[in-house]
């Protein structure tokens, strides 16, 4: 085994920059008094905290809200990813190159002009202003991820065993339902978890199509970043980040429970 | 016959995906060229995109928002890939380092801007710690790295969170190469700097190049980071954009809209350049066969 100094370095150093930003706002978030130039907060306060729970955005109200409304995307998007990718790694077609680039479009088009493009029609649709146009727009950002990750997962597993189980007279239905869906199922969680992400953190498109009737957790962070109030916006920032962590490694350890699962087998 | 079928309906939730895409840029390019009726205007023009482009403002605009994604994209790149290449050498190319390094691209970029204000800001962090090291007498002393029209803070929170995602966008590919050719070239007496040159990194320029085209049209595009990091003037061309296209005055709209066009050209410049590059790429490593 050779040493890599340098690459250690490299490693360290990253996993400070990634862990000094989260440790100094979840001190801003309890911090009461920080005035310049200490180098640690004066006094702590749950004000904030309380803030949080009670105050005019009521936060499980909202994070239940935005929690439904990614986990949405994400499930959606992961149907259209395993459809997609059954489509495309299964049978042959002509024009297949074609739903591989298309697949890729949506992350060439940025996501503040998709939305200002969509929108009027949206608006004919009736669907602005509405949780379902909403996550139409989040599925645009979801989509090219959960294909990606789809098509990897179902070109590695193959359509042998759901043959066979079709020759031993198992339904289509039945023999991917119970055959193939087992062994796509570690992907698609980490789809639906991608998904998740991705909705979850949207912003601009929340803003436009939702019109401020669609409530998220980033829609109410960013006026207290603009306004500058450092205890509120950090206070937002850790609940934000920390409901994501939870149920981004809720869907982890479920994947590595299944992936151990069959390794015993 | 039943397959032509089945393939088209596993493929229409897609094909629906696709057309909301189309749509939209549908929108973008005619409502830019002056049609939009429901305002009562129904001439084809470019009057419109001649009317942007004779704005100096407009034309900054475009510049911040190309210099940012250029910036972004870079750097990103290059770090991302040495991240992943200690990540592999190391041998922690799984378990708790990946996860922390995956740690970034699960953080919304809303939140990247309060760690940048607190951090970098006049009175954040590390003007403290100049202070208490005795190299500043006052925060003023400190260099304003945010708000400024270099964007050096919107910049640097791209970073934050496109360097991991580079790092894991490129992992698998890149330790399949590298354990494999990247080993036997160091088994044959290349040093591992020779043998990651010449061969674990080009053959994963492939890969490189995608990451970097999703980060450069991302942070061409993006919208709140400019809007919390950057400067008043000028403005990142998203949020000019946006600003426009909520003007009260609707005539601004098919400005607002010869805007978007325009971000949309320069993507699909980028795009193009891109295809080209991988095209030529191929060629190489194909005929080097």
């Amino acid at each position: 085994m050779r040493k890599h100094p340098l690459l250690n370095i490299l490693l360290v150093t990253a996993l400070c920059c990634i862990f000094l930003p989260l440790a100094v706002v979840l001190l801003w978030s309890v911090t009461g008094r920080w005035p310049w130039p200490g180098l640690l907060p004066e006094s702590y306060t749950l004000r904030t905290v309380k803030e949080l729970f009670f105050g005019s955005a009521s936060l499980p109200k909202l994070l239940l809200s935005s929690i439904s409304l990614a986990l949405t995307v994400g499930i959606l998007g992961t149907v259209i990813g395993v459809l997609t990718a059954r489509a495309t790694e299964l049978y042959r077609f002509r024009g297949k190159s074609l739903v591989y680039m298309g697949s890729f479009f949506p992350l060439l088009v940025p996501g503040t002009v998709f939305a200002m493009g969509i929108q009027i029609t949206l608006i004919r649709l009736g669907l602005s202003d509405t949780v379902t146009g909403v996550i139409l727009v989040h599925l645009i950002a979801a989509v090219p991820y959960c294909i990606t990750i789809m098509t990897d997962v179902t070109r590695s597993v193959g359509s042998k065993l759901e043959q066979q189980a079709q020759v031993l007279g198992a339904t289509p239905l039945r023999s991917f339902f119970e055959v193939t869906l087992p062994s796509l199922l570690p992907g698609i969680l980490s789809s639906v978890s991608m998904g998740f992400i991705l909705s979850y953190s949207q912003y601009f498109t929340t803003l436009m199509v939702g019109g401020g009737r669609v409530k998220t957790i980033a829609l109410v962070l960013v006026p207290y970043i603009q306004s500058g109030d450092r205890a509120l916006s950090s206070v937002y920032s850790v609940a934000f980040v920390g409901s994501a962590l939870l149920v981004f490694f809720l869907f982890e350890g479920t994947i590595h429970s299944i992936q151990k699962g069959e390794d015993s087998l | 016959m039943k397959n032509k079928t089945h393939i088209f309906l596993l493929l229409l939730p897609f094909l629906g995906i696709s057309a909301m895409m189309c749509v939209s840029v549908w929108n973008v390019a005619v409502q830019s060229l002056g049609y939009i009726p429901a305002f009562g205007l129904t001439n084809l023009t470019l009057e419109y995109y001649k009317e942007v482009f004779r704005n100096p403002d407009f034309l900054s605009s475009v510049l911040v928002s190309l210099r940012i994604a250029l910036w972004s994209a870079v750097f990103a790149c290059i770090l991302g890939v040495a991240l992943s290449m200690a990540l592999i050498k190391t041998q922690k190319a799984r378990g708790a380092t990946l996860y922390a390094i995956r740690l970034p691209i699960l953080v919304p970029h809303a939140v990247v801007a309060v760690f940048v204000v607190q951090i970098l800001g006049q009175t954040g962090l590390i003007a403290r710690l100049g202070y208490a090291l005795g190299l500043l007498e006052d925060y003023t002393e400190f260099p304003q790295l945010l708000y400024t029209p270099s964007y050096f803070g919107t910049v640097l929170a791209y970073l934050w969170k496109e360097i991991p995602f580079v790092a894991y966008f490129v992992l698998a590919f890149m330790s399949g190469i590298s354990d494999t050719l990247g080993e036997a070239a160091e088994n044959l007496g290349a040093s591992p700097i020779r043998g990651f040159f010449e061969v674990t990194l080009p053959l994963s320029l492939n890969v490189i190049a995608k990451a970097f085209l999703i980060i450069f049209i991302f942070a061409f595009g993006g919208y709140e980071l400019p809007l919390l990091l950057g400067s008043t003037l000028p403005k990142a061309l998203s949020v000019q954009t946006y600003l426009s296209y909520m003007n009260p005055d609707l005539l601004q709209r098919p400005l607002a809209m010869a805007m978007n066009g325009t971000m949309l050209l320069l993507s699909a410049a980028i795009s193009f350049a891109y295809a080209l590059a991988i095209i030529g790429l191929n060629r190489k490593i194909g005929g080097a066969k």
